[in-house]
């Protein structure tokens, strides 16, 4: 039987050279830009680096970036910047994405054009969604400013950035417009994976509204909420441009987060052990967060 | 069910008044972008521009290198976008069709990179680049944007290859195809749509970033990318407001037609690898 030389890709067991060949590309990419790369950080968090050479000698192992990276209050401060604005805007982008999702997920004339819509700021790049708020913010003429006057919040023209509080919302603020759009997207996305069949059996029981969305489209968008919960999380933890053109982690750390600490400590300071080492601890803390959050069921994020 | 008039008025309402809202920001960008530099230093602000400067965008794209900082994002962004679909398409095909030993686990790996902090590997990379002098040039750029897409590509396009039967291979290689040519010729002009929007997504990811094209291209001017450019408009000594909003526009436009053409297909992206 000829049957022999073919390759049969639909049985279980399907090893084959083409296989191996196909994978090579990657896994010798991966390996050089992202493994090498990862291990010479976490290798610089162990040695009293200041700006490295390729090639030089290797300091010697030492566990000091650590040491001082725990006994500083700077670094515990980071972290509860870092916790705050992950709770505050992981919270406020589930409420806005997942209300304007269900919001244009009604039928009427114009719904795609309102999806589309409801979802524009995904499109808008990180950097630019920044310098529009940094204007809405401006402490001379931003519109903000004049609306707090206009509601009797403020008398005079608010310093957004040189008050800790005030940076912080504002930062805030920006990250859950640019944030809120993904879990619209993911939502919209679960919804139409629950069958029609569920809210007309719910009708024929008398469920009203507020009983379908509680009974019966909630707990079905629980898988996706808790993947989508996961990645804003991640994202949230691991921002950059947001921040440091916002607020560079100013006024007196206050919206420094530990992103934008390491690349302080390397870029500012070039302390690049040092940073290397807040690197290392983020990455980690990302792991356990999302492996936490995910629970057992954790295997869903594959 | 029948929605009542008053209920159907409710819900436009309700629609228009979120969307006005949450689109705010973008109609304010463009004000300010249209907007004289009187209108933009006095209270209370211009909602809607007396006489629309649409010369500030010609007086922008002329005056500063816009075109310049628009042409490296895009050549970084098409350099990243062609390295990383090269190999994610063969390693997408091959993790959805070979049960290869330990692709399992590099399939694992490589979504696992997605939470690696862009702030971490900038260190390590700015040290490999300095030793072998690509600081200041794009092919920098090509490979740290390659670590942000390769993760997300591979994944999209197992995906997408997944929800193709595998008996189209067969019957193509009952009638003589090699594998490979069965893959070649067969698969992959079936799986172009996903291939097209797997590319359009990774290119958007290029465009966004700021954090490696601020470290790798401090040099000169010329070199920028357009996010790295805008950020130094941004109180050099007096800030153009409208200068500034004039430039956004032009960076904020190719991704939003993107983003129009790729709507459908960003659940696909966004949940790569995510459920299964």
């Amino acid at each position: 039987m000829r049957r022999g030389k073919l390759i049969d890709l639909a049985r279980p067991s399907r090893q084959h050279w083409l296989g191996y060949i196909l994978l090579a590309p990657a896994v010798i990419l991966v390996a050089a830009i992202i493994v090498y790369p990862l291990i010479i950080s976490i290798d610089l968090s162990f040695q009293d680096v200041k700006l490295p050479r390729m090639g030089a000698p290797r300091k010697p192992f030492t566990l000091e970036n650590y040491q001082k990276l725990f006994s500083s209050p700077e670094f515990w401060q980071t972290c509860w910047v870092t916790l705050k604005l992950v709770v505050v805007v992981t919270i406020a982008c589930l409420a806005v994405g997942l209300g304007t999702a269900l919001l244009v997920n009604n039928r009427f004339r114009g719904r795609r054009l309102a999806r589309l819509a409801v979802a524009l700021p995904w499109a808008v790049p990180e950097v630019i969604a920044t310098v529009i708020f940094a204007w809405i913010f401006d402490s001379s003429f931003g519109l903000m400013g004049w609306i707090f006057i206009k509601l009797g919040l403020a008398n005079q023209m608010v310093a957004w950035f040189s008050d800790t509080t005030a940076a912080f919302w504002v930062v805030a603020t920006t990250m859950v417009w640019k944030g809120y759009p993904f879990v619209s997207i993911m939502t919209l996305a679960g919804l139409q994976s629950i069958p029609e069949d569920f809210y007309n059996a719910a009708k024929v029981d008398g469920a009203n509204a507020f009983q379908r969305l509680r009974w019966i489209t909630i707990p079905s968008l629980m898988p996706v909420l808790g993947v989508t919960m996961v990645l804003v999380t991640l994202w949230v933890f691991r921002d950059f441009s947001i921040i440091k053109v916002l607020t560079d982690g100013g006024p007196l750390k206050a919206t420094q987060t530990l992103s934008i600490m390491t690349y302080n400590e390397a870029f500012g300071f070039f302390k690049f052990g040092y940073a290397s080492a807040v690197g290392v601890i983020t990455l980690l803390l990302c792991v356990v967060a999302s492996m936490a959050m995910l629970g057992r069921g954790s295997k869903a994020m594959y | 069910m029948k929605r009542t008039t008053s209920q159907n008025i409710a819900l436009y309402a309700g629609v228009v008044a979120v969307c006005a809202f949450l689109l705010f920001p973008i109609y304010w960008l463009v004000v300010t972008a249209l907007a004289t530099s009187a209108e933009l230093s006095q209270l209370p602000p211009t909602f809607w521009p007396e006489s629309p400067q649409w010369e500030t965008f010609t007086k922008v794209w002329a005056e500063r290198p816009i075109p310049l900082w628009l042409l490296n994002s895009t050549l970084a962004a098409l350099g990243s976008v062609a390295l990383s679909m090269f190999v994610s398409v063969l390693a997408g095909y091959s993790l959805s069709r070979f049960s290869v030993r330990g692709g399992h686990s590099l399939g694992l790996f490589i979504l696992t990179a997605k939470m690696l902090p862009a702030t971490l590997l900038v260190i390590p990379l700015f040290s490999i680049f300095r030793s072998v002098g690509l600081i200041g040039s794009l092919w920098s750029l090509v490979i740290a944007h390659s670590t942000l897409i390769i993760p997300f590509t591979t994944w999209m396009m197992k995906g997408y290859f997944d929800t193709i039967p595998r008996e189209l291979e067969q019957a193509a290689m009952v009638d003589g195809c090699s594998p490979l040519s069965a893959m070649v010729r067969v698969i992959l002009p079936i799986a172009t749509p996903g291939l097209a929007a797997t590319a359009l997504y990774a290119f958007v990811l290029s465009w966004a970033d700021y954090a490696y094209a601020r470290t790798f291209l401090t040099n000169e001017q010329g070199s920028w990318t357009a996010n790295l450019g805008i950020t130094t408009m941004k109180g050099e000594y007096v800030t153009d407001w409208n200068e500034i909003a004039a430039a956004a526009v032009f960076i904020a436009v190719p991704i939003i037609v993107i983003y129009l053409f790729l709507e459908r297909y960003l659940v696909g992206g966004l949940t790569a690898g995510a459920e299964k």
